[in-house]
């Protein structure tokens, strides 16, 4: 928070401009302060700004002095009195308004600092202003604008997801205060409770939500998906089926229910469903290691054309190195005990790699 | 007007029947009257490990009266801090193991004092049981496994026990869980396998979780440590060829251990259940040393390629195909993993096809046993459940510390939930499988930490039974490790498997409506007796065949 000496002298020579010449002695102390200062005594610096305050205190740059000396000792609440007081001198000094917002922000008060920061063009600043004052909308908006030019900055892409997190966070505290009976309502409520693995609650709230909305789409989906976590399949398969039904042409849906019957020994049905999701949208590896344990149990030989695309697709992934293991297992139940004895040495070289990795 | 109003009522009570009958448990959940024992784990607030893994029950008939009595693993006091070398004041009669011995009506009576058996050693915290004649004398001996060292107890024939520890050289240390005999090299006498579980102490010791609400450790936090393989020399002394057999060539967390001949070699092979890595299925060769096989016979991971968080485990034919094959109980978000033989020495994980991904994947599973308990020729699942961890749902609502059992009932291959005689939620443990009343129905026995054992009595039915009780004479007295096929069904005898468990050695065949039976025993002598036409319903002692 500390500004450099070359903005510090353009600050003082627009403010010089805008109230005047300060007489000799604030000069002189003014110039010990700033030497003071340059010797890396601030303690006697701040002394002799605030005896330059005291002689000439409607003068801004004694002000701004003391304020400036204040900030670089870290003592921002300090900076904040003169500082307020010689932007009330000179309204129209951006420097001012700049060491003023951050001094204020620096000590909390940031609804305070944002009308300074505004004037200063401090989006970086402004933005987390906005995000601690609970205007988390504009927030995102400001760091997206600071963003923009530093983009690698990780302080601002740190603030801008707690911003997006906090807008998500406001929304849903809106919608549970004025809509909690609404099935987003009871979405929003149950989604917090699976988030907290409090699964009975989360249960509740989404049956609620399901039974005001059946037609929504994403429900039913993540209805199941609480079931699922609780590996209350015969309850998943039947939310993962009304999603099924509800949106035809989604994948996911329909590897959700496949993969539920397939947890339920539903073997034939549970392939069904995977080959249909597959064919929505092919190439998803999750599904073709699914599809692949289906058919390992009915049609081995037929399992090694999705698993060979797994292993083609995810290559070194622990995904890989399941369908490694799966295809061993189908070829040793073939006799074909080389395959899998290589299978098994791949899966095992993919595992090492996943285990240096820290994976 | 009136018969059709008569036989209209009649058929009216028999539908009433048959549905009250469809709906009636197959067990009854009792309490045995004599038995006052309390599993006392002791839990502290550091959460050592220790605490949430006890403890075994033994069904054994120790006087050779007939009559199953119990012995049940007691764990001690935890001294909070815990210090190495403790006491975990195992002299205090309310942390003793105790036996019980059952009387002809039924009732039991303490005789842990009379048979001696009350010095479980102070330095000693109890976790599992194996039973076994070793000296083939004819009475089975108990091995008792600790946290700290392992007893054997021999049974001296005349309702009294010795601690022959010291002599027989047994007393392993650090942490050992399941053990059992069995004889790897088919001389006729049973060696011993302890597993253990963890590199674990009490200065090791250390606690997870958030700091406000601790929990135990994973086992991922502590090092992995080998198995025990003890040979029995044949004069009351065993020796240790971990070394030498290869077992402990790899070290594992293991908690349970079962014994089968998985390729009909001849040869009884080792299966241990390890907690969060691979599980070891040591081949046996047949020249005193083993091989693990695990990965390459298709029995280390689960179907999806994870590490198992193997518990209890069982080793039997549930398909009926001759094969014996691996039944895991593990932690919740994954099923109970069952790893079918598919012959010619590999396995394969068919755990979804037989029902067991709508039974088993939001629970803790423990203790285990496959055994026909409605007697119709297949055989069923029994499992003892509980989390692991006493404050789970502080962690994850959708788990339970305490859990009632699972049982399920065995439909041609495939599993179906059914009704346990009480869905009691407690933190199971142990489950040692038996028939307690000899009226030809399994039983069951679970411990549970902090509570009497739950006894889960067979209120029986119509099916036809028959239990062999095996008697060598080339081969171990016990016939463990022999193949016995009746109408069919295979059972390979051993009172191992489950979690720190011993169960009855007698083996029982569930007949259906067949009121005969066709046996064949193989001995592990590699004898080969066959009897056909036996009588259903009876206990049939099978006596070796001298050559």
């Amino acid at each position: 928070m500390i500004i450099n000496v070359i903005l510090l002298v353009q600050f003082l020579a627009q403010v010089q401009v805008a109230s005047g010449p300060p007489t000799q002695e604030v000069t002189a102390l003014l110039e010990t302060g700033v030497a003071a200062e340059d010797r890396g005594d601030l303690d006697q610096a701040i002394v002799n700004f605030q005896k330059a305050v005291d002689l000439a205190p409607a003068s801004p740059v004694p002000l701004l002095r003391l304020g400036d000396a204040y900030m670089r000792k870290h003592d921002y609440g300090a900076a904040i009195r003169p500082l307020k007081r010689a932007a009330e001198l000179s309204p129209d000094v951006v420097a001012v308004h700049r060491l003023l917002g951050y001094s204020l922000l620096s000590q909390g008060y940031a609804s305070e600092a944002i009308p300074h920061l505004e004037i200063a063009h401090e989006s970086g600043a402004l933005g987390i202003a906005q995000l601690q004052a609970d205007r988390p909308a504009e927030a995102i908006i400001s760091l997206k604008d600071a963003l923009a030019k530093t983009p690698d900055d990780i302080d601002l892409i740190y603030y801008l997801s707690r911003a997006g997190s906090a807008l998500s966070s406001q929304s849903q505290d809106k919608l549970l205060a004025e809509f909690p009976h609404t099935a987003r309502g009871h979405q929003v409520l149950g989604q917090s409770y699976y988030a907290a693995r409090m699964f009975s609650e989360a249960e509740k709230e989404y049956e609620l939500a399901v039974t005001q909305r059946p037609d929504l789409p994403g429900l039913h989906l993540e209805l199941g998906e609480i079931y699922a976590a609780t590996s209350d399949w015969a309850k998943a398969e039947e939310q993962f089926r009304a999603e099924a039904k509800l949106q035809p042409g989604s994948s996911e849906a329909a590897y959700r229910l496949g993969s539920a019957l397939l947890e339920e020994g539903k073997v034939k049905e549970a392939t069904e469903e995977l080959r249909h999701s597959d064919s929505l949208r092919p190439d998803m590896p999750e599904t073709l290691y699914a599809l692949g344990r289906t058919l390992a149990v009915s049609a081995p030989e037929a399992a090694e054309v999705p698993l060979g695309r797994v292993i083609a697709l995810e290559k070194q992934t622990p995904l890989a190195g399941q369908a490694y293991l799966l295809l061993a297992s189908i070829h040793r139940k073939q006799g074909k005990t080389e395959e899998a004895a290589r299978e098994v040495a791949e899966y095992k070289r993919i595992q090492n790699l996943a285990s240096k990795r820290g994976e | 007007m009136r018969s059709f109003l008569v036989s209209l009522f009649v058929s009216l009570c028999t539908i009433t029947q048959i549905a009250k009958l469809s709906r009636e448990p197959q067990f009854e959940a009792i309490s045995l009257k004599g038995v006052d024992f309390t599993l006392r784990n002791s839990p502290t607030p550091r959460k050592y490990l220790i605490e949430t893994m006890p403890g075994g029950v033994a069904l054994l008939d120790y006087n050779n009266d007939g009559l199953l009595d119990i012995f049940l693993v007691n764990a001690g006091h935890v001294p909070d801090p815990l210090l190495p070398a403790a006491n975990f004041d195992r002299s205090n009669p309310t942390y003793w193991n105790r036996l019980y011995r059952q009387n002809k009506d039924g009732t039991f009576t303490d005789v842990t004092v009379q048979a001696g058996l009350q010095n479980a050693g102070a330095t000693n915290y109890g976790m599992g049981v194996a039973v076994g004649d070793y000296d083939n004398d004819g009475f089975p001996d108990i091995y008792v496994t600790n946290f700290g060292r392992n007893i054997l107890y021999h049974n001296n024939g005349d309702g009294t026990f010795t601690d022959v520890t010291a002599k027989a050289g047994v007393g392993a240390g650090g942490w050992s869980t399941s053990a059992g005999f069995f004889d790897y090299d088919n001389d006729g006498h049973l060696d011993l396998f302890v597993t253990r579980y963890l590199d674990w102490t009490p200065e090791k010791s250390k606690t997870c979780g958030r700091i406000a609400e601790p929990m135990y450790c994973p086992p991922g936090e502590f090092a992995a440590t080998t198995s025990i393989l003890y040979r029995n020399r044949g004069n009351g002394t065993f020796e240790d060829v971990s070394a030498a057999s290869g077992i402990s060539t790899k070290e594992g967390r293991g908690l349970g251990v079962a014994f089968a001949d998985y390729d009909g070699d001849g040869f009884t092979d080792v299966f241990v259940a390890n907690d969060a890595i691979e599980q070891f299925l040591w081949h046996n060769n047949g020249n005193g040393t083993f091989s693990e096989i695990a990965m390459d016979a298709g029995a280390a991971l689960s179907s999806t390629g994870k590490k198992l968080s193997g518990m209890g485990v069982v080793f039997q034919d549930y398909d009926n195909d001759g094969l014996p094959d691996l039944l895991v109980t593990q932690l919740p978000h994954e099923p109970y993993v069952l790893f079918h033989n598919d012959g010619k020495g590999s396995f394969s994980a068919q755990e979804l096809e037989a029902g067991l991904g709508r039974l088993s994947g939001n629970v803790s599973g423990w203790g285990v046993g496959l055994e026909d308990f409605d007697n119709d020729g297949w055989k069923d699942l029994f499992v003892a459940q509980g989390h692991v961890f006493d404050n789970v749902q502080l962690y994850d609502g959708s788990l339970s510390y305490r859990e009632p059992p699972l049982f399920a009932l065995n439909r041609g291959g495939h599993f179906e939930k059914s009704d346990a005689g009480s869905d009691m939620a407690v933190a199971g443990r142990g489950a040692a499988f038996g028939d307690l009343n000899n009226d030809g129905w399994i039983d069951v026995i679970t411990t549970s930490l902090g509570r009497r054992p739950q006894v889960y009595l067979n209120r029986g039915g119509k099916s036809h039974w028959l239990t062999i009780t095996l008697r060598g004479k080339r081969s171990n007295r016990d016939g463990y490790g022999a193949r016995v096929q009746v109408n069919g069904q295979v059972r390979f005898a051993t009172a191992s498997g489950s979690y720190l468990c011993s169960s009855d050695k007698r083996l029982h065949f569930g007949l259906g409506d067949a009121n005969m039976g066709d046996v064949e025993v193989r001995w592990p002598s590699g004898g080969r007796q066959i009897l056909r036409a036996v009588k259903a319903d009876q206990f049939l002692t099978i006596e070796e065949a001298r050559p």
